[in-house]
């Protein structure tokens, strides 16, 4: 009788693995992506809910939602949810586009206000200063950072709070204004620096209130709600009586994106306009433009050096771009608060 | 197209089956490999494909031409035509606004106005690892070591995509000629290649992502604002973080050449337990340590001219390693001091009545402790922008003892305790985990592979950073 032979070739691979075939490889990673997507399927969700818009977010939405409904109805969810749980950071896969802002006042017009005095602050009792918005102002805000690591008299809340791709326009990627209000709650800042706007370039918004509806980027509607976004995260800090310098989008190396932002400046500058000593509007656009006015990546500093001042991409800053904004920064604090008298007092 | 990725993982969830589909035709499998390859380098900007194209391009003539020539002096000038051509495109890419800025500068310096207008130019993804192999192939065509490829091989070698951006740098004889014959399907190494990749995953998105944003990225953009012990702890923190990702990257890449069919060499073996800095580079990015030494530090005369040849040779070798790596003058430092470490080591052995002490443990833990200590300064010149930035930060770690760190939390902490713990696991603990999974049957192995991705998903920051190699 003839007996099959096995075949003698290796089965076992180095150190005792057993070695499996190419078909088995792509049925245990299909299998293994496909669990891993269930078990996921709130997270990733929420990825695709917060991309920019566009048919791959339309795609990914398509694919994602029923994902999450079958993951939810087999509560394949539920390991997730006790994971992060226990790393404290439930509120991950939650998607919330819900705009808490202050109501405008009646009249949009400003009273006369006769310019605050100028609130005098020490090392015993600092102004406390908030820095944030999206990827924008990491830079300069580090060079903020360091700069008033020098000045006693002033003293940071946390680091730079930057957070990459949100804005004002898309809550469900990061709502701003809820956490806005909620620093300015609990941890009281006197100076916020704020810089918004790099991913606000867009017709797509969310969080818009019941039956609004808006049209492309720039038209009166778009700018209408935009506004009442910028509006409302002034009110948000200068209510609970802290002085808010926003910092300008700069120019940029492509002209279209230049103009968009050119767009939302306006939009901020006129509403820092509209609370005088409470918001300052730092205009960046001249501090980064070449000799020809045009964008320019590598520009003279104070001291007559040509350094690079803008990132690859042509929109983000570097270093030293960051170490400009902050001194104009810093000066705007200096003119509205007194932070340096208490040296000669102390003398 | 980042590999933690789902674009990635449904490009690669088409990629496999059909690889192996076609793996039995070579050239049929050769094409698509390259198309594949040249997809996912279009992910990042497909204008580079282009470039990636001529590198290709430009090392077959070279690489044909040296193979056809006897001729000594000829065969010299066809390898610094090739050497050139490479390395014009490196300097171009990578370091034109560097040179323009220092010469400028320097200029500067002595009251000389010079009208060289500075731009910088965007950096290809992944153009100094795919140049170091592109020199390689030549190179070893050029001394006899390998004889030059079909140019379809060829392009799969240097485009091949698990290695494509950021390494593993692998040599032509060691890819190659695993192109030659096709793989066998029933032979797949496959408990290896997801524990590679899972591990992977884990120390990417999980380690090296909690690292950078929760203390790494605020000491090193503000020390004056951070107390001496965060930045004791940062400084530690990168140094896990550069490890864990490039570490994660690395092992993702051999773990899917592997499910490919493919084998690429270690790049890491456990650098912070190194005992000394020649052991460090042991053991830390193994495939550029080697071909330094093989394509720079032996052709510049290595150890064969007496001690202070060498010296040079090393000092040489490590700054040029530095400014591979970015084009900045911190760089260099970072190189430097792994240079002068390097020789101060080989000046004390060669010293006359020198006499190796034995290794007993608490001896071997001192050198440890003392190697990681170098390589962690090193790291702080290698992470800062400046040398003002780097020199406050070592003046913040003496000056703020005392003051609140809020920074060093528990997470933080166990990271870093990962991070360097996973060094001293014992060599066979990974062994046996493979061999085990490796006996699962199939729908138990795609169960653990699932939990392990709940777990990195669930556990890493929203979105992905790139991978810090990316960018050398």
């Amino acid at each position: 009788m003839a007996t099959r032979r096995r075949h003698p070739r290796r089965r076992t691979g180095d150190d005792g693995r057993r070695l499996h075939s190419a078909g088995s490889a792509v049925v245990v990673a299909l299998l293994a992506l496909l669990v891993g997507v269930l078990l996921n399927a709130p997270g990733l969700h929420k990825s695709a809910e917060i991309q920019p818009e566009g048919w791959k977010r339309d795609a990914a939405l398509a694919v994602t939602e029923p994902l999450a409904s079958v993951s939810s109805a087999l509560l394949l969810d539920r390991p997730r949810r006790g994971l992060k749980a226990a790393i404290g950071r439930s509120d991950d896969d939650e998607i919330d586009t819900g705009i808490a802002v202050p109501k405008p006042p009646p009249d949009e017009t400003p009273a006369p206000t006769k310019p605050p005095p100028r609130e005098k602050f020490s090392p015993q009792r600092p102004l406390r200063i908030w820095i944030a918005g999206d990827s924008l102002v990491v830079v300069p805000g580090q060079s903020i950072l360091r700069a008033v690591g020098e000045r006693r008299a002033i003293e940071p809340i946390g680091d730079v709070d930057g957070r990459i791709a949100s804005g004002l326009e898309r809550p469900d990627v990061f709502n701003w204004f809820e956490h806005v209000s909620e620093v300015m709650r609990k941890d009281k800042p006197r100076a916020v620096v704020l810089m918004f706007g790099g991913n606000d370039d867009h017709d797509f918004m969310t969080g818009l209130p019941e039956g609004r509806e808006i049209d492309a980027f720039g038209s009166a509607s778009w700018t209408a709600e935009y506004r009442r976004r910028v509006a409302g995260i002034m009110d948000s800090v200068t209510r609970r009586g802290a002085y808010l310098v926003w910092i300008g989008l700069p120019i940029t190396n492509d002209r279209n994106q230049t103009a968009r932002f050119d767009t939302i400046n306006a939009v901020v500058q006129s509403q820092a306009a509209k609370r005088p000593g409470r918001v300052s509007y730092l205009d960046t656009y001249f501090f980064f433009a070449g000799s020809d006015g045009g964008y320019a990546q590598f520009v003279e500093n104070d001291a007559g050096r040509l350094v690079q001042m803008r990132a690859g991409d042509g929109v983000h800053f570097e270093r030293a771009a960051g170490d400009l904004i902050a001194r104009k920064v810093l000066n705007r604090l200096n003119q509205r608060f007194d932070l340096t008298s208490w040296r000669t007092t102390r003398s | 197209m980042l590999f933690p990725t789902a674009t990635f993982a449904l490009f690669f969830m088409v990629v496999l089956p059909l690889s192996w589909l076609l793996m039995p035709r070579g050239e049929r499998w050769r094409g698509f490999i390259v198309v594949a390859s040249f997809v996912f380098y279009a992910g990042w900007d497909w204008r580079f494909c282009f470039l990636l194209a001529f590198s290709i391009l430009w090392n077959q003539l070279f690489a044909l031409a040296l193979h056809r020539r006897e001729d000594a002096r000829t065969r010299k000038w066809l390898l610094a035509g090739a050497l050139s051509g490479n390395l014009a495109l490196l300097a171009y890419f990578k370091y034109v606004g560097f040179f323009i800025t220092s010469t400028n500068n320097l200029f500067a310096l002595a009251g000389i106005d010079v009208p060289l207008e500075a731009r910088s130019v965007i950096l290809p993804v992944g153009i100094s690892f795919f140049t170091f192999m592109a020199i390689a192939y030549v190179v070893d065509v050029y001394r006899g070591d390998f004889a030059p490829t079909g140019l379809g091989k060829f392009a799969a070698y240097l485009s091949f995509f698990p290695h494509l951006v950021a390494g593993p740098i692998v040599r032509p004889g060691e890819l190659i000629p695993q192109f030659d014959s096709p793989r066998d399907p029933r032979y797949v190494d496959t408990s290896r290649a997801f524990f590679l990749i899972g591990t992977g995953l884990f120390m990417k998105v999980v380690i090296a992502n909690h690292l950078a944003s929760n203390i790494v990225d605020q000491v090193f953009g503000a020390p004056n604002q951070h107390s001496s012990l965060e930045v004791l702890v940062g400084i530690y923190a990168y140094a896990v973080q550069i490890y864990a990702d490039f570490f994660g990257y690395t092992n993702i890449a051999i773990g899917i050449a592997l499910l490919l069919g493919f084998r690429f060499p270690q790049n890491f073996d456990a650098p912070y337990a190194a005992t000394s800095i020649q052991d460090f580079w042991r053991r830390w990015h193994m495939t550029l340590s080697r071909w330094l030494r093989d394509y720079l530090y032996i052709p510049l005369g290595g150890n064969r001219g007496g001690s202070l040849f060498t010296y040079r040779n090393l000092m040489l070798t490590m700054l040029i390693g530095g400014l591979w790596h970015g084009a900045g003058w911190t760089f260099v430092a970072w190189g430097a001091i792994h240079g002068t470490a390097l020789v101060g080591e080989r000046w004390c052995r060669e010293r006359p009545g020198y006499v190796e002490r034995p290794s007993t443990p608490w001896r071997r833990a001192w050198q440890r402790f003392l190697t990681f200590q170098i390589v962690c300064f090193a790291w702080i010149f290698f992470r800062s922008d400046s040398f003002s930035d780097a020199w406050g930060l070592i003046v913040r770690l003496f000056t703020a003892w005392g003051e609140s760190s809020e920074l060093v939390t528990g997470g933080v902490l166990l990271a870093i305790a990962i991070g360097i713990g996973s060094q001293y696991l014992p060599r066979r603990l990974p062994l046996v985990l493979m061999a085990r999974f490796s006996r699962l049957p199939v729908p138990a192995q795609a169960l653990v592979l699932s939990v392990a991705l709940l777990v990195v998903h669930a556990m890493g920051p929203e979105g992905v950073a790139p991978f810090i190699y990316f960018r050398f």
